[in-house]
């Protein structure tokens, strides 16, 4: 099997900063005893042009959007999930494991793929089909791209909800992979709770359908397990998602503050009124700047921070939201608050907002991007802390966060190259996860655990829970060949002691 | 072995890449294959794992640059403002110099030393339009065909260069004038309706003698230092003009980034204006008159006129100062797959993403489409109905003023 030279350091960052695999029974690295080489009969079932082997290859599957790089043997472009099924027994034969991956733009590092996986590439399966315009439902292919989904049904004056930054490229299957969020998640909450079903193919190659189109189906939720589970559960071959209609009127509001702690106050206040705005998102100064020079959208650049707030419904209701925001936004001294004459307007903010993380590189060559939850009474404290952490390492630091569900994105922009820069700024995020996970908030908002997050789960799980969760993953997939190392870290099952 | 060239590409442009893969959906080979190799993002990696001396500089990685079509999408969606059409333009001449096959070395001969020459071209020219009158075109194989939706060249073969013409009225100006290579003697119509258009507003158009080709195909086809040559020649000929206009999309591109190619290159660089740009100031500035009508026109994007260049309102401006209304075809102004020597290169690609062009502009239920590009032009007309005519902004404005 053509497994040569390390891909470790193809990262942009050049370094391996986090290992694979880690997880299973055992944890063995070792485990994976490869019988025999699958190119052949791959190629045989896809064609050359849709199996990749070379080193070039390798590197280009070797990372996601995230900072670690992995190491494939062998990627396939497969058309149909009867492709995906012979795919995953001809993987399942050879005892290879499998990685699914999607646009590639996690975060996490869900996509990385184990030394000498296999990587799917589900892009290709990127039908919409079965539109039921009076249900509200779709069958969709997990590689069609999220924004794509929403144009496609602009004309019916329906969308799918969930946004994530990265929705003009990420795929719906990576979506359901991460249980993505976005920042119309505020008021419609994540991918969970807009996925009816899937199809997928189980670890041995069969496939099958959780959930369905019925409110309530009867037995387990093994959908609801699914959401989220990164390719560990099984391949996702075609999603069933719930559809939303288009508000009759949409508010765009822009708040613009000198100091981010009124910003903060001003989240505060307006959720203790009971208001759920469809998006209430934060940006503060280093943040305005980069997004500024690259989308030229009239940010104020001089401002300690700006909110975006976004109301929706029939326009009576809009209107008296939009006032009360106004109204708490000037209690805490918003220089400036302009609505969004028009949707141009409105798109502009959004894709200054959407385009976030990759402004970035204007600053730094390299960027650590983290995740986390608080409980939003402690936006403010949490935030000063995770300042501190920056300032105290001497680290640049920027934020944007879907400030409505305290969900924050710290953002530390670096370059690598400099010797023990990348473990400085990981420790650096750690801390802040821990900061965050101290004042009672959780290690992920949206982007999933992957390899990032995962030697952090003991922080919000006992052993038993962890243990609980380990079994979930054995009862799908026995044999730890669907995306290992991924979501649990080493050690997660009881199992040994137990027995002992 | 990593690179061997001048022209590589970088570490520093390398890492301005972040992967944080909002290129993709922009892009045309992404999107009709789903694989990341053909994706701006996978080919940054290639060329970052050949800086880094992971791979060689081999067939399979030829074969991840030769597929893009050097459209330059990816540049206008990129947040991180990584030049890509440089970095390509770098890794395409690191191919043709690490693995000199018959074929790179044909390409680089054609428009790396042919089309510089004025000989050769008019040669050439002198050949395709006898093919043409003689109505040959149909025995030819495959690619050759392709002359069948050329222009027909007239006999004897024209050329601009060395000429110049005076202002019609009150004179505001001197512009320089680029010739251009398949242009100046394929194209010598839309030559014709631009340096009217320009007497017109009062500009003296000179096209100095010694200039030669832009070098635009050249440096994308991996003929580097031929395209540095040519780049330094034009850095000569256009000492002493304030503007030199350029007529298409290509050309004016590639010179705008003449500061990667010549001593010299960013100050011309900062002369170069494209034809459009120009024409739609005058109009703006009523130098040159708006003639009514709204007869309905489809309208393609050149890819180095709208992404390169982020010239998109301009040619529509000139349409409507022509008498024609608008009709988009493609919002999103994905590349018509002509891109050069590319619908050569690689035909199956080139007609998937020419068909869908062509599919997109036939839901107009129009007959008469605008482009500003002879590539674009020969791709549309190619995969159009024959009864469909294709023609440049400006020659449609000129003929509506001089008909008026």
């Amino acid at each position: 099997m053509h497994v040569a030279n390390s891909c470790a350091d193809a990262g942009r960052s050049g370094s391996e900063v986090f290992t694979l695999p880690h997880d299973r029974r055992g944890d063995d690295p070792g485990r994976y005893d490869v019988t025999m080489d699958p190119t052949v009969e791959l190629i045989d079932l896809l064609g050359a042009s849709r199996v990749h082997t070379h080193p070039v290859d390798r590197i280009i599957y070797a990372k996601d959007s995230g900072v670690t790089a992995g190491d494939p043997a062998v990627i396939v472009l497969p058309d149909t999930t009867e492709e995906v099924a012979a795919v995953v027994r001809i993987a399942s034969r050879a005892g290879i494991p499998i990685v699914a991956r999607g646009a590639g733009t996690g975060l996490a590092g869900g996509a990385v793929p184990a030394p000498g996986s296999i990587v799917i590439v589900l892009t290709r399966l990127n039908a919409i089909e079965e539109v039921d315009e009076i249900g509200r439902t779709a069958w969709v292919g997990p590689g069609v791209v999220n924004l794509d989904l929403s144009r496609a049904l602009a004309d019916r004056g329906l969308h799918f909800a969930p946004d994530p930054a990265s929705q003009q490229s990420s795929t719906i299957g990576g979506n359901v992979g991460t249980n993505a969020g976005g920042p119309h998640c505020l008021a419609e909450g994540t991918t969970a709770a807009h996925i009816l079903g899937v199809e997928m193919v189980t670890a041995d190659g069969d496939v099958v359908i959780v959930g369905g189109e019925a409110p309530d189906e009867p037995g387990y939720d093994l959908r609801g397990l699914i959401v989220g589970s990164e390719g560990t559960l099984g391949i996702v071959t075609r999603v069933l998602v719930r559809l939303i209609q288009n508000p009759p009127d949409v508010v765009t509001m822009l708040l613009v503050f000198e100091n981010i702690h009124q910003a903060a106050q001003t989240v505060s206040d307006i959720v203790a009124t009971g208001l759920v705005p469809a998006a209430l998102e934060m940006m503060d100064q280093p943040m305005i700047v980069a997004v500024e020079n690259f989308m030229h959208a009239g940010l104020p650049t001089d401002a300690g921070a700006v909110l975006i707030a976004e109301v929706v419904g029939h326009p009576a209701g809009t209107v008296v939201e939009a006032a009360l925001i106004e109204e708490i936004g000037r209690r805490n001294d918003a220089r400036e608050i302009r609505t969004a004459a028009d949707d141009d307007e409105r798109a502009l903010l959004w894709k200054g907002r959407k385009n976030a993380f990759g402004s970035i590189a204007q600053s730094a060559p390299d960027y650590y991007l983290s995740d986390t939850v608080v409980p939003r009474t402690r936006f403010v404290d949490v935030l000063d802390e995770i300042y501190a952490i920056a300032e105290r390492d001497g680290l640049r630091l920027m934020n944007v966060f879907h400030a409505g569900d305290g969900n924050f994105h710290p953002l530390v922009t670096f370059d690598a190259s400099e010797p023990g820069m990348s473990e400085k700024v990981i420790n650096a995020a750690h801390d802040m996860v821990h900061a965050a996970v101290a004042a009672g908030g959780t290690l992920s908002g949206e982007h999933g655990i992957g390899l990032e997050k995962r030697d952090l789960m003991h922080l919000v799980f006992t052993p038993e829970d962890l243990d609980a969760q380990a079994r979930i993953r054995d009862a799908f997939d026995p044999e730890g060949s669907l995306n290992p190392g991924k979501i649990l870290p080493a050690g997660a099952r009881l199992t040994e002691e137990r027995d002992a | 072995m990593a690179w061997v060239t001048d022209f590589a590409p970088t570490t520093v442009e390398l890492n301005a890449c972040i992967d944080c893969g909002l290129c993709l959906p922009v892009c045309p080979t992404f999107g009709v294959t789903g694989d990341e190799s053909a994706s701006p993002r996978g080919r940054i990696a290639a060329m970052r794992a050949v800086d880094r001396r992971l791979v060689e500089v081999d067939e399979r990685f030829a074969e991840v640059m030769g597929l893009c079509l050097q459209c330059r999408a990816c540049e206008v969606a990129c947040p991180s403002l990584v030049q890509f059409g440089r970095l390509m333009e770098g890794a395409r001449a690191e191919v043709a110099a690490q693995l000199p096959d018959w074929r790179t070395v044909a390409t680089r001969t054609v428009f790396g030393r042919a089309i510089a020459s004025r000989s050769a071209v008019v040669l050439l020219s002198w050949v395709v339009g006898a093919v043409q009158r003689m109505h040959l075109a149909s025995v030819l194989p495959g690619s050759a065909a392709k002359a069948t939706a050329l222009r027909t060249i007239p006999l004897p073969v024209p050329t601009t260069a060395g000429h110049e013409w005076l202002p019609e009225g009150e004179p505001i100006g001197t512009v320089g004038f680029l010739a251009g290579c398949v242009m100046d003697q394929w194209y010598s119509d839309v030559h014709t309706a631009v340096i009217q258009v320009l007497r017109t507003a009062g500009y003296r158009v000179v096209a100095p003698k010694n200039q030669t080709c832009c070098g635009a195909l050249a440096a994308h086809e991996g003929a580097a230092y031929d395209a540095a040559k040519m780049a330094a020649q034009n850095v000569e000929a256009f000492d002493g003009f304030d503007l030199v206009v350029v007529d298409s999309a290509g050309c004016s591109a590639h010179m705008k980034g003449y500061g990667h190619w010549a001593d010299g290159g960013d100050d011309l660089a900062s002369r170069i204006i494209d034809a459009n740009e120009l024409i739609a100031t005058l109009l703006d500035a009523d130098l040159l008159p708006h003639i009514e009508g709204d007869t309905p026109i489809a309208v393609q994007d050149p890819c180095h006129l709208r992404h390169a260049q982020g010239i998109a309102e301009e040619p529509r401006e000139i349409l409507r100062a022509a008498g024609y209304s608008p009709v988009e075809t493609d919002p999103a102004g994905t590349c018509c797959g002509a891109a050069g020597a590319y619908q050569l290169d690689h035909p199956e690609m080139s007609a998937i993403l020419g068909m869908a062009k062509s599919t997109q502009v036939r839901a107009t239920g129009l007959n008469l489409v605008a482009s500003a590009n002879p590539g674009c032009e020969m791709q549309l007309k190619a995969h159009l109905d024959s009864g469909t005519v294709v023609a440049h902004p400006i020659e449609l404005y000129w003929d509506a003023l001089r008909s008026r």
